[in-house]
């Protein structure tokens, strides 16, 4: 019965080509802009941790004083993430922060470039968010207790300086200095980058990694950012490390919700300790403990805006809807003596509207690959025009189903009421009439 | 087979309540094929539609074989018109987008055949209605004999028990007459009942009984008659009756 239904409505778009394109091109439209915002949304605010997204952690202390800024800080200052690396709670941790600065191969006739967006962090980073190697690892823990000078590079920069080619052993310099290559990761990069969103939640992934422990070494300078709540006098790499200015982030993995609360617990007697030292000064003093999903709320990485865009374009399908409607009442109230006959001769109201409804939904398919094409361009057009990040304009794949769907269930329901009328309709009406 | 007790039926407008049948009373048994006549207005088609399950009406009750159906569901009407009841009407009403054999086809769809049995069906019903070459032609195609032809084919086609044909022959010539009116003698010899609402009192006098609608009653009914004067005056008295009536 579908595919008889089926083919009367093909015949039926057929029938009223320009009509049939009306219509489809009203859901089109409205699908196209609806597509478009949902796809930047959904971009803004997919969690790209997936599985772990429950087990990753962002720590953020309350340690500034009682006339400070009145929220938790997204970061923390080194010298709580040098003591917190100290609990044996979590599977793994990692106090990091953003640097950059010059690199360089062996090759003197290689150029250096400028590398912004390089992570001083721990060897946990890899496991911990998911990142995969092409060729090596990651320095091994010895390296976190005593520094040496080893790198991992990402794909991308592997290319630029080794044309993609196994670099592990190999030397690059890096600010001058040389370290050792030691690893290579397979393309990464998660977007929104939820790991550090100082510096912007998109395209912000790193491309070179350093160990940690050669932060004190090397006195990396921060390229995030830094906050502060009390005046002290830093004159040197030594007093920055031991001051109050919040400056590193702080990540751990904790597998189960009791390791969550015993984590919490050997913070807070954390926090008691230092408020013996004369640290941690508010009333308010403490910590919190965000999974990615929360982590990613709290920052806001999708803007109120984007959430009025995706409303409006929606409305602005409704619109389309509307129309489609009037169109579909009019054409289907004109093929009345048609259904009238075919009600005499034995169709069921179900089966009339059964028709319709399967109409409705084929005109939906067509206005939602159509919408599905405008909102590509839509796109291209933004990332071209308006410099938008692509990796929010790439069209998601899950909009390949998504677009349809919205379209044949607003086809549908542009089409209940029209294609209640005609087969609520006595049929005895039409035939009089003939 | 049909059987009609009491049944009144008034259509109300914002102005007016038409009572277009009242107290009507008819039983019909299987086989018999019955002509109705009666002034326009009286209420033919309403009684037809109500017979037919189209229409529902006001009061009384409407036993069709044996089974009241007064108050059928939408679906189980339909079932019923799907599979006892086959319908023509004076404007053939074939759908102008399909061919022949697809218009025939739609009640078989509706019913759930298989593409098969449909084509059995579609074939063997226009064989019987002599048009058995033109499965592809369009109904614009076609003259309106061969129209109405088609329709009873369509009508043929579900093999109901029961035709109801209003003013089949109305928009016909009287040669297209003839033959579509031999062909409903044809369907009727082989044991569907039928009743036919005709204005033409040669054609009526060709059935076997033959009643008359005025003003929404059943007025009078006369058996059949082998001596068609007789039969032809004895209306025209009661349309004389009638008109004086309305
Ligand atoms: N749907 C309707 N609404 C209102 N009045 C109607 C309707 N259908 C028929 N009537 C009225 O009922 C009466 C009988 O109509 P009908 O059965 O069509 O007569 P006939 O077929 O004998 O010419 C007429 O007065 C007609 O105007
Ligand atoms: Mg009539």
């Amino acid at each position: 019965m579908f595919f008889y239904y089926l083919d009367l409505a093909w015949r039926s778009i057929k029938k009223t080509p320009m009509l049939s394109a009306l219509m489809i091109m009203a859901i089109s439209i409205g699908i196209g802009i609806t597509i478009t915002t949902l796809n930047i949304y959904k971009m803004m605010s997919t969690n790209p941790a997936g599985e772990k997204s429950g087990k990753l952690f962002a720590v953020q202390l309350w340690s500034q004083g009682p006339d400070a800024w009145d929220r938790f800080d997204p970061q923390i200052t080194y010298q709580d993430g040098f003591n917190l690396l100290k609990s044996d709670i979590p599977r793994l941790q990692t106090p990091m922060f953003r640097t950059g600065g010059a690199v360089q191969t062996e090759d003197p006739a290689f150029l250096p470039v400028l590398q912004s967006r390089v992570r001083v962090t721990n060897n946990d980073f890899f496991p911990m968010f998911g990142l995969e190697f092409q060729y090596g690892q990651a320095w091994d823990d010895s390296v976190d207790q005593d520094a040496r000078y080893e790198v991992v590079l990402t794909d991308e920069l592997n290319k630029t300086l080794f044309a993609g080619k196994n670099s592990v052993g190999k030397t690059i310099y890096f600010n001058a200095k040389p370290y050792q290559v030691v690893g290579v990761l397979k393309p990464w990069a998660p977007s929104p980058n939820y790991y550090d969103l100082n510096n912007g939640a998109f395209g912000n992934v790193d491309t070179l990694f350093v160990p940690y422990s050669l932060a004190p070494i090397e006195e990396y300078g921060s390229w995030g950012n830094t906050n502060g709540w009390n005046y002290e006098s830093i004159n040197n790499y030594a007093q920055r490390l031991t001051s109050e200015k919040h400056w590193t982030q702080f990540w751990v993995q904790l597998d189960t919700p009791e390791q969550v609360a015993e984590y919490r617990q050997w913070v807070g007697q954390y926090i008691e300790q230092q408020k013996k030292l004369g640290r941690f000064g508010s009333p308010k003093a403490d910590v919190q403990l965000s999974d990615v999903d929360q982590w990613l709320a709290i920052n806001k990485v999708v803007p109120e805006d984007n959430k009025v865009l995706v409303g409006l374009s929606v409305l602005f399908l409704i619109v389309c809807l509307v129309n489609m409607l009037g169109l579909l009442l009019s054409k289907f109230l004109r093929r009345a003596p048609e259904i009238g006959v075919r009600r005499a001769i034995g169709a069921s109201q179900g089966q009339i509207f059964a028709q319709h409804m399967v109409e409705v939904s084929l005109m939906g398919l067509f206005g939602g690959l159509l919408g599905l094409a405008w909102a590509w361009g839509s796109l291209m057009l933004l990332t071209k025009k308006f410099d938008l990040e692509s990796s929010l304009t790439h069209l998601d794949t899950s909009m390949w189903l998504i677009a349809p769907m919205i379209a044949i269930l607003a086809a549908v329901v542009a089409g209940i009421y029209p294609a209640w009328r005609v087969c609520t309709t006595n049929p005895s009406v039409y035939l009089k009439s003939q | 087979m049909l059987s009609m007790k009491n049944i009144s039926k008034v259509f109300k407008t914002d102005l007016v309540e038409t009572h277009a049948l009242r107290d009507f009373n008819l039983e019909v048994n299987e086989g018999e094929f019955v002509a109705v006549t009666g002034p326009s207005g009286s209420g033919k088609t309403t009684f037809l539609n109500i017979a037919g399950l189209l229409e529902g009406f006001t009061h009384g009750d409407y036993f069709l074989d044996g089974i009241n159906v007064s108050n059928l569901s939408d679906n189980k009407s339909a079932a019923v018109r799907n599979e006892k009841i086959g319908f023509i009407f004076q404007g053939f009403n074939l759908i102008p987008d399909l061919n022949l054999a697809e218009n025939i086809e739609v009640p078989l769809r509706y019913r759930g055949f298989s593409a098969k049995e449909r084509k059995r069906r579609v074939e063997q019903a226009l064989e019987q209605v002599g048009l058995g070459a033109r499965m592809k032609h369009l109904p614009t195609q076609l003259s309106g004999g061969q129209q109405q032809r088609v329709a009873i084919a369509r009508a043929l086609a579900g093999e109901p028990r029961f035709l109801l044909a209003d003013e089949p022959t109305g928009n016909l010539d009287s040669l297209m007459a003839r033959q579509v009116m031999e062909l409903l003698e044809n369907i009727n010899q082989s044991g569907t009942t039928i009743i036919m609402v005709t204005h033409d009192p040669e054609l009526a006098r060709r059935a076997q009984r033959n009643i008359q609608i005025v003003d929404g009653q059943v007025c009078d009914f006369t058996m059949y008659q082998p001596n068609a004067a007789r039969s032809a005056s004895h209306s025209s008295v009661d349309k004389l009756v009638a008109n004086a009536q309305g």
